[in-house]
């Protein structure tokens, strides 16, 4: 264990984290809200994971946004959106949020370099989110299936784990687990690795990390602990290799609520629920893109989102009763 | 060796301007002290420094053992927050392994929390507490490096503070093996209710006060 002392967490300087408006999620939503929300001179933070941690953040070519012909890469698009809004004095943080405390005037955002305040918050955080979970993984979360290799990497001092991926944030656990475990067995069910390519070279060239391409995790097999897991490469057989840790960062087409801990009203599906200007059931929090089920999934529509709850977002934070809308 | 650099001391100092009522630390370490036992009677000492009121008080647990028994220390390092003063009340916040990493802030939040005295929580929490008539001895395992701990720890504590029969530790699953192989924890945050009730994660409080109403029943 390395010893530090974390003190990243606090606000310390009373304003420094103290915002008007906090955005989960920096795609074409929240990069748009953004825009708004600065162009009004709310003080405004973007959090986000990293340019390719997002839907659009991945895509390769894009060549239907209006205003921009193209083909340019998603990542691209997300980058000049960016620096749109940060030359309207919008900040931009990449780190991962934790929890939301919803109780009192402010929202605390608690993220994993510290804790915002904020008047509004407007949720972009995207569908990326699993379908569904691999048979075993339920019952033995806790017990060897884990989603935060710098939580529990401690406990596999020595042992052979799976990390199941192929992003960036399972590129960077699987290397940190380097530091405990013996062997890392990196399943990526696509036929390429889907991160950086700075990191991806790092993982690949680890002699820690074994890569497994083009490779699906069947089940988790355990009885009270984690002993195993199944994977099915492409063109052969299933195969069983034991381990005794199992990371899954898998992703798919699920809105990534999984912070709010069911504190917002969803769908059956898990889609937020807002009205007209976007607002969840609790007042001044809103939800924007692909959190919402209602609308085609988009980079257009998603930023059109992002509009709507920036203008509402002004209102809220200026006591206004009608939007004023910047035309100049 | 200074723990604290120049801007993190600064930064507490100006924080702990705003601090109330007066704040006790008490650490239990030993004559030939354990791993990270000398680290953390340092932390504290750095803390208590920072502040008039803060005040430390470092004992050994083997030399005032009936100290010790009178916390309810069995293991160390250990770390109490109390209210300061003469009749300074013990709420049941305890520390067992460094107050290292995120967990330095749930330390400095305690410290916050105990000299403003008010756990902040839901009236629905404060009036099931009232009603409660068993102890609820809640352990929470971290590490230092899981960001998501300090929310199920500072709960927990924020629930000690609220009820006399509610005590809840810390304990720093790396440093505590037996602990931890005792309550097969593999991962953290991991809470650990009258021995017998287990909650994976750090779950908003209306969540827990459901696990800590399942532990109560199965005590009775």
């Amino acid at each position: 264990m390395t010893f530090q002392l974390n003190m990243d967490r606090f606000s310390l300087d009373d304003q420094a984290n103290n915002y008007d408006v906090v955005i989960i999620g920096g795609g074409p939503a929240g990069t748009s809200a953004a825009i708004y929300t600065a162009r009004s001179e709310l003080r405004t933070l973007v959090i986000d994971k990293g340019l390719t941690a997002g839907a659009l953040g991945v895509t390769s070519k894009i060549s239907n946004y209006p205003g921009v012909p193209g083909p340019i890469s998603g990542a691209k698009l997300v980058e000049i959106m960016r620096e749109q809004a940060e030359s309207f004095g919008a900040e931009f943080l990449t780190d991962k949020v934790v929890g939301i405390q919803f109780d009192g005037e402010q929202k605390e955002i608690i993220a994993g370099t510290g804790t915002f305040k904020a008047k509004v918050l407007i949720l972009a955080s995207g569908a990326m989110g699993r379908t569904s979970t691999v048979p075993g993984e339920e019952a033995l979360l806790g017990r060897g299936v884990s989603y935060c290799a710098t939580c529990d990497g401690a406990f596999f001092r020595d042992q052979d784990v799976a990390v199941v991926g192929n992003n960036d944030e399972a590129l960077e656990e699987a290397l940190f687990l380097t530091k405990y475990a013996q062997n890392i067995h990196l399943i990526v069910p696509t036929p390429e690795l889907k991160a950086r390519e700075a990191l991806a070279h790092e993982a690949e060239s680890h002699p820690k990390i074994k890569v497994r391409l083009g490779t699906r995790l069947k089940e988790i097999t355990g009885n009270g602990k984690v002993n195993g897991i199944v994977v099915h490469p492409r063109k052969s057989p299933p195969e069983s290799l034991p381990v005794s840790g199992a990371f899954v960062y898998l992703q798919g087409s699920q809105p990534i609520t999984d912070y709010l801990m069911g504190q917002l009203d969803t769908t059956e599906e898990g889609c937020l629920l807002v009205d007209s200007e976007m607002q969840t059931s609790i007042p001044g929090v809103f939800a924007i893109g692909d959190l919402l089920c209602t609308h085609i999934k988009q980079a257009v529509v998603a930023a059109s989102d992002g509009v709507i709850a920036a203008v509402a977002a002004d209102k809220y934070v200026n006591g206004r009763k009608k939007a004023v809308v910047d035309w100049k | 060796m200074s723990l604290l650099d120049n801007d993190t001391r600064n930064q507490l100092t100006e924080m702990f301007e705003s601090l109330q009522k007066s704040v006790k630390v008490v650490v239990f370490t030993q004559e030939f002290e354990c791993q990270y036992c000398t680290e953390t009677r340092q932390i504290a000492e750095e803390l208590a420094a920072l502040s008039d009121k803060i005040s430390l008080e470092v004992y050994d647990f083997v030399a005032d053992k009936a100290l010790a028994d009178q916390y309810g220390i069995d293991k160390i390092p250990a770390t109490v927050i109390v209210e300061g003063g003469d009749e300074g009340k013990d709420f049941g916040i305890r520390y067992y392994g460094i107050p290292s990493g995120y967990e330095f802030s749930s330390l400095i939040q305690d410290v916050i929390m105990v000299s403003a005295g008010d756990p902040q929580l839901s009236e629905e929490t404060k009036t099931w507490l009232a009603a409660l008539e068993t102890p609820v001895h809640l352990q929470v395992f971290v590490t230092p490096t899981c960001p998501y701990c300090p929310q199920a720890v500072l709960l927990a504590h924020r629930l000690a503070m609220a009820s006399e029969l509610v005590h809840a530790d810390m304990v720093e699953a790396t440093e505590f093996p037996h602990l931890s192989n005792k309550y097969q924890v593999m991962g953290v945050p991991r809470t650990v209710i009258n021995e017998n009730v287990f909650q994976e994660g750090a779950v908003p409080e209306p969540m827990m006060l459901e696990k800590l109403k399942e532990a109560v029943a199965v005590a009775a």
